[in-house]
């Protein structure tokens, strides 16, 4: 019975349950005395109730509120929270280290990924053949949710992942700046997560992850939990943004530059600045939603004087951004490993970071894009137009940091390198289809068709994922201490890469053939290529077994990682892997830029009293 | 003198292949059904924007497969590369050169723009009004109503889009383009068949359950013939 005294996972479903009660009970109450109460209303309160109860039990919030009881701080208590190396359940409770952390966000996006990805196989069942085998709304929620849940892993896997765990280490912090807020950040989503998975059970939702109103307004209880995890998704982001920043320019060691940070961290701070500025206009507009579905607003009900089209803007105002929230970490983890595996300094670095820099502003500029066919105003779409095609001069430049990096190079065609050069050959095709879709006369035709999923697929999976993959094979040593099979690597990486191409090239031409997108059926002079598509998207999930193989059987039962197996420079490969709780025993000083391959031979650290590292 | 050798080398394989790509899209008839003026110019700019994208294409997949094959090294090799921190010009002239492209691509894109969206008043209204899930035209000029929408070819046609309840969206693949019905407001396209023929038009704006299945008939037909069809469709005169 120990377990429900402290707080823990145990205890937080308990609270969760409770909370829930709490916040529900009322509206019960209230409809029984005759109040105009809808479902909607007992989900909204009970999921906020259910959120504190769920952080309570957790003991999330317990040395705030300690403080706010004017309570002592516990050091005990803050340096078992912090968790002690080797021991598993400190994964499995609100701990404040980031490289615990980080191991949590990302094994959630796997498992995410997984069911995202499971979905899409549902998906291409239907689509495999003209005609029907599911009734409308089972496919449209099916469809919803994987593209909901797949721009939630798409949005937290690098950044809460891969950044948590090596922003840190890589400006050579010993934490975060606010570990217990960046636990926090974590432990927001998990109820979310559960929520947006189980929306059937609540009627799902048909709006695709758009959830344009007036559709959404008229849609089922499922389209609240959308509502609802999105927030909440935005709350966490936001916090977290707010903690990379403050990480980034106040606990960089010494010597460690602006000019000197490894270009996956300045991505993450362009990334995490778009995350401030941009995540509370789309909540606003959720939140407007939700108002508009539970309190009788109007803001985007035309019946009453309300404007859809206003939505779409708030929408796009945060959501074409998060396509650079998506996209950045990943150009930073590709950047990051091009120059280890071509043993060359990365290629025009002030650029590329001032490419960052640039893409962070113009993707404020370019949302309307989306809406080209929407009907706001002509005249809007010239300047739209311009921004959106310019915002290739920055993404262009991390091409040219990228391949005069590996110009002249001394390739090692390890299985990171193999995913940075799947990255280039999807993110270009991404990329260039992206100037038809910016483009007014080509996106009237081809918006709303499959020749945007194609698009988007390419940039976001051809483009993201390929950057997570290339970032969890180069660090995977670090992270476990193990190294993973090279064979299996280099196995998953030809069949993913095959497979994904077959699926969505073919998807091009299926857009310029006229077939809409969102759709479960076609004409059936597109039969051959869906059944095609559908074949070949099989095996991209097959292809993901490979990888799943081999990251566990590697994680348990590798061969021991060095600190540094792949001669990196910079400075999470200059201690132990994995690392140590408290990351540098002593706090290194560093003394040259991240790059200096072929200049020196190892990473330019000074470590107080003992020699240089070079 | 092997490093420039390399550029040379490079850069004649991506001429010619960006050479040969050109040749191959200028072949390619990108827009299956060009039916309509809009249409015309849509796979305008379509076949700009492709010619556009081989030598770019062939700027990312050149150099990645060539140093792939030319600076690989093997497993045990453990030297590092020059350490080349970039070069100044190559990098300015990048970015200029696709600067000058991306103001080139807009302003294209610009004057396709006006093409489709301006342009001279329409000999013809019709209303098309979308309901979940079905589309109904109206002909306000002649007094008639159909399900199936009939036009005659060579007339500009000015086409209003309603909606009673969720958004959807007006789309003819075979006139290249499309526009929204948004309730509460009414939106438009302009759109001059050419040819005549039976065509789909569908809904491109997920509209809930029966969105797939939200679609009608177009016919273009000879003015005489369509003539004819208004005269079937209008109410007879008592």
């Amino acid at each position: 019975m120990d377990r429900w005294r402290r707080p823990g996972l145990a205890r937080g479903v308990l609270g969760g349950v409770a909370g829930f009660a709490v916040g529900a009970l009322p509206i019960v109450a209230a409809a029984q005395l005759g109040a105009d109460i809808k479902p909607g209303h007992g989900l909204a309160l009970g999921y906020i109730g259910a959120q504190v109860g769920w952080l309570l039990g957790l003991g999330a919030l317990r040395f705030w509120t300690a403080w706010a009881l004017g309570r002592a701080a516990d050091p005990v208590d803050q340096a078992a929270a912090h968790g002690r190396a080797g021991d598993w359940t400190r994964y499995f409770r609100f701990t404040t280290d980031h490289k615990v952390i980080g191991l949590q966000y990302l094994i959630t996006s796997f498992v995410l990924f997984l069911t995202a990805g499971l979905l899409a196989m549902v998906l291409r069942l239907e689509l495999a053949q003209p005609g029907r085998l599911m009734d409308g709304d089972t496919y449209n929620t099916v469809m919803s949710t994987h593209g909901i849940v797949m721009i939630v892993v798409a949005l937290i896997a690098i950044v809460g992942g891969l950044g948590n765990y090596f922003v840190p280490l890589m400006i050579g912090a010993r934490d975060m700046a606010f570990p217990k807020v960046n636990a926090l950040s974590y432990w927001l989503l998990p109820p979310a997560l559960l929520l947006i998975v189980a929306n059937p059970l609540l009627g799902g939702f048909d709006t695709g992850w758009t959830a344009y109103p007036p559709l959404s307004q008229q849609a089922n209880l499922g389209q609240q939990a959308f509502i609802l995890t999105f927030i909440t998704l935005g709350v966490s982001s936001i916090i977290s943004a707010v903690n990379f920043l403050v990480t980034v320019a106040r606990m960089r060691a010494p010597g460690m530059s602006l000019t000197r940070m490894p270009i996956f961290v300045w991505a993450l701070t362009v990334t995490t600045s778009i995350v401030l500025v941009a995540t509370s206009v789309v909540a606003a507009g959720m939140t407007m939603l939700l108002f508009d579905r539970l309190l009788g607003t109007a803001f985007f009900r035309p019946s009453a004087g309300g404007d859809p089209i206003l939505f779409q803007h708030l929408f796009w105002f945060y959501s074409h951004p998060a396509v650079y929230v998506m996209a950045v970490p990943a150009f930073g983890a590709v950047l990051e490993v091009v120059p280890v595996f071509a043993r060359k300094p990365l290629f025009a670095y002030r650029l590329a970071v001032l490419s960052f820099i640039g893409i962070g502003v113009l993707s404020f500029m370019v949302w309307a894009h989306h809406m080209f066919v929407s009907g706001m105003a002509d005249y809007f779409h010239i300047p739209i137009m311009i921004t959106t095609e310019l915002i290739s001069v920055p993404t262009g430049i991390v091409f040219l940091s990228a391949l005069g990096t590996i110009w002249l190079g001394r390739i090692r065609f390890a299985t990171p390198m193999l995913w940075v050069f799947g990255f280039l050959w999807n993110f270009v095709i991404g990329g260039i289809t992206g100037v038809f879709l910016a483009d007014v006369p080509t996106d009237l035709a081809l918006s709303d068709t499959y020749f945007v999923v194609a698009h988007f697929h390419y940039t976001i999976v051809g483009g993201m994922v390929y950057g997570l993959f290339a970032g969890t094979y180069y660090w995977f040593p670090k992270i476990t201490g193990r190294l993973m099979d090279e064979r299996l690597g280099r196995a998953h990486f030809w069949w993913f890469t095959l497979a994904f191409n077959a699926t969505f090239l073919p998807m091009f031409w299926l857009g310029l053939q006229g077939m809409r997108r969102r759709v479960a059926d076609y004409p059936a002079d597109l039969a051959d290529v869906n059944l095609w598509t559908s074949v070949a998207s099989s095996t991209i999930a097959l292809s993901t077994l490979v990888f799943l193989v081999n990251a566990i059987r590697s994680w348990a039962r590798g061969p021991k990682a060095s600190a540094n197996p792949w001669r990196a420079h910079t400075l999470e490969w200059q201690v132990a892997s994995p690392p140590p709780v408290e990351n540098f025993e002593h706090l290194p000083t560093v003394t040259a830029g991240p790059y200096e391959y072929g200049v020196s031979a190892s990473g330019p650290v000074i470590r107080p009293g003992g020699a240089t590292g070079h | 003198m092997t490093a420039r050798r390399d550029l040379a080398v490079a850069v004649a394989i991506w001429a010619v292949l960006s050479a040969i790509g050109v040749v191959v899209v200028l072949g390619t008839q990108i827009l299956p059904v060009i039916a309509s003026r809009e249409a015309e110019v849509v796979n305008g700019a379509f076949v700009m924007l492709t010619v556009a994208s081989v030598p770019i294409l062939m700027l990312v997949v050149v150099p990645i497969a060539y140093s792939a094959i030319r600076f690989r090294a093997s497993d045990d090799d453990e030297t590092d590369g020059p350490p080349i921190h970039g070069h100044r010009a190559f990098e300015a002239g990048w970015v200029v050169v696709s600067l000058v492209l991306v103001i080139g691509l807009a302003a294209f894109g610009t004057i396709g723009l006006l093409e489709i969206r301006g342009g001279p008043d329409a000999d013809l209204e019709v209303r098309a009004e979308s309901t979940q899930w079905a589309w109904e035209f109206a002909y306000p000029d002649l007094g008639v109503r159909s399900k199936e929408l009939v036009l005659p070819v060579d007339r500009r046609v000015r086409i209003t889009i309603v909606s009673d309840d969720v958004l959807h969206s007006f789309y003819v693949p075979a006139f290249g383009i499309k526009q929204d019905a948004v309730p509460g407001r009414v939106t438009y396209l302009h759109v001059t068949p050419t040819v005549t023929g039976t065509y789909g038009a569908q809904c491109a704006e997920l509209c809930g359950l029966g969105h797939t299945k939200m679609v009608a008939g177009v016919a273009v037909l000879e003015l005489s013939e369509f003539e004819a069809w208004v005269a079937e469709q209008q109410p007879q005169q008592p």
